[in-house]
């Protein structure tokens, strides 16, 4: 009887858990690499890369449908509670999110093949610096949400709600320096929109981040912090 | 920082000692049973260390736990069942509507009537199912004349959710039930003499799960009238009949809150450990 916390008595509940874990960070990992791709594609006008990118979605979608196939077995036979109940719940929403931003990375892909496919017009370069420069900075959230959800760390995963707070400031300024070029040249009206869609595509990216890092806090505390603000959720945990 | 509480380390059997705090709050505000400081000793061997624990009205407290925990012994102070046991000494403070159980003034069959009890294996007397839901009311002179006991029986009877399936056939032997109906003809036979606690020790354990499904339902609808407490190895089931649970290990008493923050969040890691199945 001592020790009991290193692990639940049926070892087979063990596997599985850890199963699930790791699927979601396989999935978490794979997302990032299409994200990177996606907008490598945009920066290399490689419209046949591109096209990879979308089809290579088709994996981050055969990870969810495993996921949600194993949630509801591991549910069904194991009936978990406290903190398994947790952490299948957590894993559930984190692969529903992952997969989200799996869509989004292809968003970004279509882009590449909109501007620079064979029947794409190329837009100004400047326009583009800004989707690489949001994008840097929303992997980064995504990186740090799942090794929080790895570590069960509660202040990387605030450290990640916090950052979503400075991207809504770096989303509107982009849009601010984007619509000079508007304002600048009318005709490049349609890349301007283009261009916020992507920087859009990023931005939710980024949202999905912070949804995993309120998943992180649920995880570890048991409080759904999904709708309360950094500094709400801060003093609560003091 | 939301680090679990392990104030109460997990003990070798042979380490049986008072350990340091309860997680959450023993009382509550509408108690129909207090328990302060209940010790219970088997000759020298001490079974219970200082439980502290309220049993709200008209609500149901499950009592959960590894075998041995102590759990059937608490369950069992409560209507003084631990007084047939040899060498069996209980001391501490136990107030039914205020009054001390123990006092040697009080009752002990009177007691038994306000606090009635179901146990694991239906027991029901070898007689007919008529004069096992009868025979409580009988001694207790419950009833004026034969039509009030025939009353009295059928109202149990239909509170127990038996009626039905037995008023064509009062007069055959109880043991002729399924094992379902005879837990349900127990529960019959407890409510018959209009308790006003109703004790469960592990009442499903030899049932069926269509049984058990009846049962639970019947808990759920006794505790609109009845304060119930219900020892259950079953930890859905704690989750799905009570409102409030309580976890013992090894003689103390660790844990009590609401039954959806101990199976959600527990605030001991002895808790977590348990009812996620990592020891018991």
């Amino acid at each position: 009887m001592k020790n009991p916390s290193k692990g639940h008595t049926v070892e087979s509940f063990n596997e599985e858990m850890k199963r699930e874990h790791k699927t979601v960070l396989q999935m978490g990992a794979l997302v990032r690499t299409q994200i990177k791709n996606a907008i490598r594609t945009l920066q290399e006008e490689d419209a046949e890369e591109a096209r990879k990118v979308i089809a290579a979605d088709a994996e981050v979608n055969n990870l969810d449908i495993q996921v949600a196939a194993h949630v509801e077995h591991i549910l069904a036979r194991r009936t978990p509670v406290a903190g398994d109940l947790r952490e299948v719940l957590t894993v559930a929403k984190m692969a529903t999110d992952l997969e989200r931003c799996g869509d989004e990375a292809g968003k970004l892909a279509r882009l590449t093949i909109h501007f620079f496919g064979d029947r794409g017009t190329a837009p100004n370069y400047q326009l583009l610096q800004e989707v690489s420069s949001v994008a840097g900075f929303v992997d980064h959230m995504l990186q740090e949400s799942l090794d929080a959800f790895d570590q069960r760390n509660i202040e990387r995963a605030c450290e990640v709600i916090r950052k979503a707070e400075s991207l809504d400031g770096e989303f509107r300024s982009s849009l601010r320096r984007l619509t000079t070029f508007v304002l600048e040249d009318a005709r490049t009206i349609g890349q301007f929109i283009d261009v916020v869609l992507a920087v859009r595509a990023l931005e939710r990216i980024g949202g999905h981040a912070k949804n995993i890092g309120g998943y992180v806090v649920y995880l570890v505390t048991g409080r759904d912090v999904r709708h309360e603000t950094l500094d709400e959720i801060l003093r609560d945990l003091t | 920082m939301n680090e679990k509480k392990v104030t109460n380390p997990a003990l070798e059997v042979s380490d049986m000692q008072a350990y340091q705090d309860v997680a959450g709050e023993v009382a509550v505000e509408d108690a129909r049973v207090s328990c302060r400081d209940v010790r219970v000793y088997y000759g020298d061997k001490q079974a219970l260390f200082g439980i502290n624990l309220d049993l709200g009205s008209n609500a149901v407290t499950a009592l959960i736990g590894p075998s041995g925990c102590g759990k059937s012994t608490f369950l069992r102070c409560i209507n003084r069942m631990n007084d047939t046991i040899p060498n069996c000494r209980v001391e501490g403070n136990i107030r039914l509507d205020n009054q001390d159980i123990n006092d040697p003034n009080s009752d002990v069959v009177e007691l038994r009537a306000r606090v009635g009890m179901v146990f694991q294996k239906p027991n029901p007397f070898p007689k007919s199912i008529y004069d096992n839901v009868a025979y409580g009311p009988r001694i207790h002179a419950l009833a004026e004349s034969k039509d009030h006991l025939d009353s009295i029986v059928e109202t149990a009877l239909k509170k127990a959710g038996l009626w039905k399936e037995v008023a064509d056939r009062l007069n055959s032997p109880g043991t002729g039930l399924s094992g379902g109906q005879q837990q349900r003809l127990c529960i019959a036979r407890a409510i018959s003499v209009q308790p006003e606690v109703i004790l469960m020790d592990e009442p499903c354990s030899a049932l069926d799960p269509i049984a058990t499904a009846r049962i639970e339902e019947l808990i759920d609808e006794l505790s609109e009238n009845f304060t119930i407490a219900i020892v259950t190895h079953s930890m859905q089931q704690a989750a799905r009949v009570s409102q409030r649970t309580a976890y013992f290990h090894l003689g103390n008493l660790i844990e009590v809150g609401d039954t959806e923050q101990i199976f959600t969040n527990p605030q001991q890691q002895l808790t977590e450990d348990y009812i996620t199945g990592r020891f018991g």
